[in-house]
Formats: C-alpha cells, structure tokens, sequence
C-alpha cells in the first residue's frame, strides 16, 4: 500500500478535535497534578514541594475519608448488584407485567443523585415512612438509624436505589447475549437452577458483571451528592472533603492531592477489575 | 435405553396449535426422525420430549415411567442442537464432561467416559481447545460427543446438521447413523432436509401443520406417500387429479387433460366415476415405446442440466409435469417428448 504523506494543512484540520482533548482534559488532570506537588499553583507561589502530600498522609481525617470513599465504593457496587443481577434474569425472559416492571425500575435513573437523596430521606428518615410502619407495626420498639448513620448504610441504600436501573441495563445486555440453547443444553444435560446459575449465567455475563461494578465503584467512590445529605457527619466522603479542603479552608493544593488520590484509586481499581476479567473470561 | 411413548400430544402457544393430538411410539434402539416444513410442529415435539416445553394435552412416556412432570434434568435424554449450544466459556474436556459432572459421576470415571468419547468422536488432542477454536464439524462432533457420554435414554437431535456444508452434511450424518447403530441408543431426530431423514432414519414421521401425515420406513414414504402433502413434500412429484371412466379386476382407466391412463389400484381401487388424486415421480415418466400402454404427449418447456441427469419441466396440454431424463440427452424447449408411464408407478393420494 502506498504511503500517505500528510501535509500541514491536515494537522491543522486536526485542532478541533485533539484541541479539545488537549485543552478541556489532559490540560485540567495535569494541572491537577501539578498542583499538588505546589507547581502552577493559583494560590500562593509555584515551586515543587511535597509537603501537600506528606501533610494529606499524616492527617487521620484524610486517610479516614479515603477509607469510608472505599467502603462506600466496594459495598454500593456489590449491594447495586445483589439487587440487579436477579432482576435482570428475571427480566430476561418477557412475561406477563414485565415490560411494565421494566419500565417502572428505570425511573431513578432520570433522577438526579441529590433528589434521590432527598426521596430516600423520606423513606429512611428517623421518623421516615420504614421507620414509622415498623414501629407501629410493633417490630421495633424505637426508630431505626439509618440516615446519616456513622457507618454509612443510608448512602449504601440510596446508591443502590439509583444506580439499580443503570448496571440493569449494563446486565440486561450481557444475559441478553447468552443463546437460550446454551441455557436449554445445560438443563438438558442434568443442571439444576442453582448450576444453571453459577455455571452458565454468572461466568458468561462475567464481562458485564465487572464492567458495572467498576463505572459503580468510581461513582460512588467519588460521591458527593449522596453522602453530603445521607453521609455521617464524620468522616466525610473524599469528594466532599475535597470540597471543604478547597473552598473552606483555601487549600487548593492539598484538594488537588485528594483529587489525584481520587483519579489515582479509580484508576487502579479499573486495572485490577480488568486484570480479574482478564483471569475469569480467560482471554485479553 | 427406553421406548418413547407419545399419546395425543396437544401443545399450543397462545393461540397458535404447534403440535395437534400427536401420537407416536418409538422403539428400544430405533431411531425416528421428524420431518417436515418449518413450523410445522416437529421441533415443538422434540422439546416437549426433552422436558423444556409442557404438554397442554396427553402424555410422555419413558418406557412405562410418565414424564409429564419430570423436569429436563432428570429425564436422561441428550440433546444436539442446530446451534450445537456449547458453553463458550468451557473447553472441549470440560463441554464434555459437564453432564458427568451433573450427575456427580467419580472423577476418574469422569476421565475415563471422555477419552473414550474423544477417541470415538476423533477429537483427540483437542481437549484443551475452547469452541470458537473449532470449524463447525468439530463443534458438531464436541456437541455429540457430549450427549452420548452420558449414556441417555433418549438422544434428540433438533437439525444438528443444518450449519454444515453440503459435504459435510453428507459426511456428519453417516458418522452419526453409525454411531447410534453401535451404541443402540433409541433416536428421534428432527429435520426438514428429506435426502437427510432419508439416508439416516429407520423410520420417519412426516408431520405437516401440528400433525402426522404419515409415518413408514423411507422405502415406504418416498415410494407410497400416503397424502398429497407427503408425496409433494418428500422428493418431486407430479399430483394430478382426475376420474375414473372404467375399471378391470385391479386397474383403473383415468381421464385426464392430456388423455387415459391405465393405473393399477390395488386392493384400494376406486370405483368408475370417482374423482381421484394421484401422485408420480418425475423419474416414472420414461421414453415411450412402441406397444406400452400409456402415452403421454408433452412439449419441453425448460430443460435443466444437473450434472447427473436433466430435469424437465413439461407440459401435456395444459398440464404441467416434471421428468427426469438421462444427461447424455440433449432437449431444448419446444421439442415434442412422448413418455409412458408404468400403471404400477401411481400413487393414489387421500
């Protein structure tokens, strides 16, 4: 094949696409980054140092937050799919209601986070619509906790509440493209429902399985929404205590190291999910 | 190994009869294929044998064990798909041994049943392999090679060659006879190739629209098709209507467009003046003679060269006809051909 030659004129018809990946993208991580190591600063003089870091890694409240982002992480993507996986297989097959049920389960989706909160709030609250049928049905003597509880449980429950809709979609897919012979083979062949399940239904949706839980976790790492309104009040989640940091207490540069911590963890966490969907689908 | 049983079986979705009061009795060993058009109800039958659909009406028996209620994983039998259905995530050995594994077969007879169905099957050295790492006659060979290693009562095969090439088709159906003739494992097999149900069944079960049209050895079908339907369906044929003007002891005299035809009528012979059905194939019409009894006149219209023989399409006065001549005849359209026909070549259809 003859070799095409480029000439400046095409580089040039380049600039509005990589221009914009360049400026809007690249331009603000790398600042981040500078950032926190005190270069390109927009407050106080540029000039490396890392004293933001070191101040960020000795501060308990700091590594407290990272902690209670990661818990939130981990358990709003292992609950959201606890909650979808058995939906989507229900809603595989269609059925007499499903459609309808289908419809109804992606509502949260078109809702904002902070009005989910404020909705589930109703539902959780210390004198919440749970609360007040428990005790009038007599199960519990005094209202339950479960907002702004220390360890994080009305966050856990409204990330899941609105992201169901989302990895139903992502899991939807995945069960969609399982062939009913496999499944009909694996019957055929003396498999019960529980070893339809975890033979056949779980390893083949495992790539939609991973992928939903990492675009999970990096939402609910990186919250701030939710846990502003359900959050305990101490620790605050990583974004929000990012926020504080910045606009607070005017510490661009030490929120710029929480940020990266943010970028830095989402990152690593996709790696290894990739590198776990690598070993459970057995290709690259 | 079991006789399979089948007493009125009425299966419908919604509003649709998919299958209609269809009985059927298959013997220990014998391997029966369904046959017929899509749709017409023999997959729905294989399923429902299978387990994966319940009948609305009538029974299934295993033997003399109903298994109406029976679910598919209990009912021993093993399927080969159209789409050969193997777990892309699983590799041949394990393909393989899945339904051991269900059964909870001992691990070394687990190894044992699979080397000795790879060794059958010709895949050995292929243990290791993952199915999109196979042609398609492979996959079909790891797809049986699964479903006789767990010993079924029952083996179902619902079109398992249709994704094969035609060679392949020719060669895969062979391997399949042979290997259920030595393993004597009773068979219902569905398709809707005839040359395939021809070649492979003991016998076969024509169904059309939900119900059995007829049911014979492929001798009998192909040469005695009881209805229109199955002498339209299985090879060519030529179904004409006509009257009967006179009768001797067994034959009958037709009238037709193109003239009278002397047929023989059996024990079934009709009386003069019936309007009968009657069905020939194309290879009955051969070179008329001097002294033969029946002349049929017929202009060329298309003359087909297939290679082993030339297919003619004809017309006799209006009537159009099929006949197959010899490839070292040459024919071109408007030539005049006069056939006979031998009076024992008609089939009177119901």
């Amino acid at each position: 094949m003859k070799e095409k030659n480029y000439s400046p004129i095409d580089y040039v018809l380049l600039i509005p696409g990589i221009g914009f990946i360049v400026v809007f993208i690249a331009s603000s991580i790398i600042i981040t980054i500078t950032q926190s190591f005190g270069l390109l600063s927009v407050t106080g003089k540029s000039q490396f140092t890392i004293e933001n870091w070191k101040a960020i890694f000795h501060d308990k409240e700091s590594l407290d937050s990272v902690l209670f982002s990661l818990k939130m992480g981990v358990l709003s993507s292992l609950g959201t799919l606890i909650f979808a996986f058995p939906l989507a297989l229900f809603l595989r097959k269609s059925g007499p209601g499903k459609r309808f049920l289908g419809s109804l389960i992606k509502i949260p989706q078109f809702i904002p986070a902070l009005v989910a909160a404020f909705l589930i709030i109703n539902l959780i609250s210390y004198h919440g619509i749970i609360n007040e049928a428990l005790l009038a049905l007599g199960i519990i003597k005094e209202p339950l906790r479960m907002l702004n509880d220390k360890f994080g449980w009305g966050v856990v429950v409204i990330q899941i509440w609105k992201n169901t809709p989302f990895v139903l979609l992502i899991l939807s897919g995945s069960l969609a493209s399982i062939h009913d012979d496999i499944i009909d083979a694996a019957r055929n062949l003396g498999a019960g429902s529980f070893s339809v399940l975890f033979r056949i239904f779980i390893p083949l949706s495992m790539p939609g399985i991973l992928i939903s839980m990492i675009l999970m976790f990096i939402k609910a790492f990186g919250d701030f929404a939710i846990t502003s309104v359900a959050g305990p009040i101490y620790p605050p989640s990583i974004a929000l205590r990012m926020r504080n940091t910045a606009t607070l207490f005017q510490e661009w540069d030490k929120a710029a190291v929480l940020g990266v911590i943010i970028i830095l963890t989402t990152l690593l966490i996709t790696w290894l999910y990739s590198r776990l969907a690598e070993f459970v689908v057995g290709e690259k | 190994m079991s006789r399979l049983v089948l007493k009125n079986i009425v299966k419908k979705f919604e509003n649709v009869i998919a299958v209609d009061h269809v009985s059927l009795e298959v013997e220990e060993g014998e391997f029966v294929t369904l046959l017929g058009p899509s749709g017409c109800g023999k997959t729905t039958t294989l399923r429902t044998v299978a387990g994966f659909y319940q009948p609305d009406e009538g029974e299934i028996y295993f033997n003399d064990r109903l298994m109406n209620n029976i679910p598919p994983a209990k009912r021993n039998t093993a399927m080969c798909f159209q789409s050969y259905a193997l777990f892309p995530h699983m590799n041949v050995w394990d393909n393989i041994a899945f339904g051991l594994k269900m059964r909870k077969v001992p691990t070394e007879e687990q190894k044992k049943r699979v080397a000795e169905v790879l060794q059958m099957m010709s895949l050995a050295g292929m243990e290791k392999r993952m199915p999109s790492q196979l042609s398609g006659g492979q996959q079909q060979r790891v797809a049986l090679a699964r479903a006789i290693v767990t010993q079924p009562d029952i083996l179902l095969f619902d079109e398992p060659l249709s994704n094969l090439d035609a060679k392949l088709r020719v060669q895969v159906r062979v391997e399949i006879k042979e290997m259920q003739k030595r393993l004597g494992i009773t068979s219902l097999y569905v398709t809707h190739d005839q040359d395939e149900a021809l070649a492979i069944s003991d016998r076969i079960v024509v169904m059309n629209q939900g119900h059995i049209e007829q049911v014979g050895d492929p001798e009998t079908i192909y040469l005695h098709p009881a209805t229109s339907f199955v002498a339209g369906f299985i090879g060519l044929a030529n179904i004409l209507n006509g009257k009967v003007i006179a009768r001797d002891e067994q034959r009958v005299l037709l009238e037709l467009p193109f003239g009278t035809l002397w047929a023989f009528g059996g024990n079934l012979c009709p009386n003069v003046g019936d309007m009968v059905k009657f069905s020939f194939r194309p290879e009955n019409l051969v070179q008329y003679r001097e002294g033969n009894m029946n002349k049929i006149v017929t202009t060329v219209v298309h003359a087909i060269f297939m290679g082993n023989a030339v297919d003619l399409f004809l017309d006799a006065q209006g009537v159009r006809l099929r006949a197959r001549a010899q490839n070292t005849e040459k024919f071109k359209s408007g030539d005049t051909v006069v056939f006979t026909i031998d009076e024992k070549a008609f089939q009177f259809l119901e």
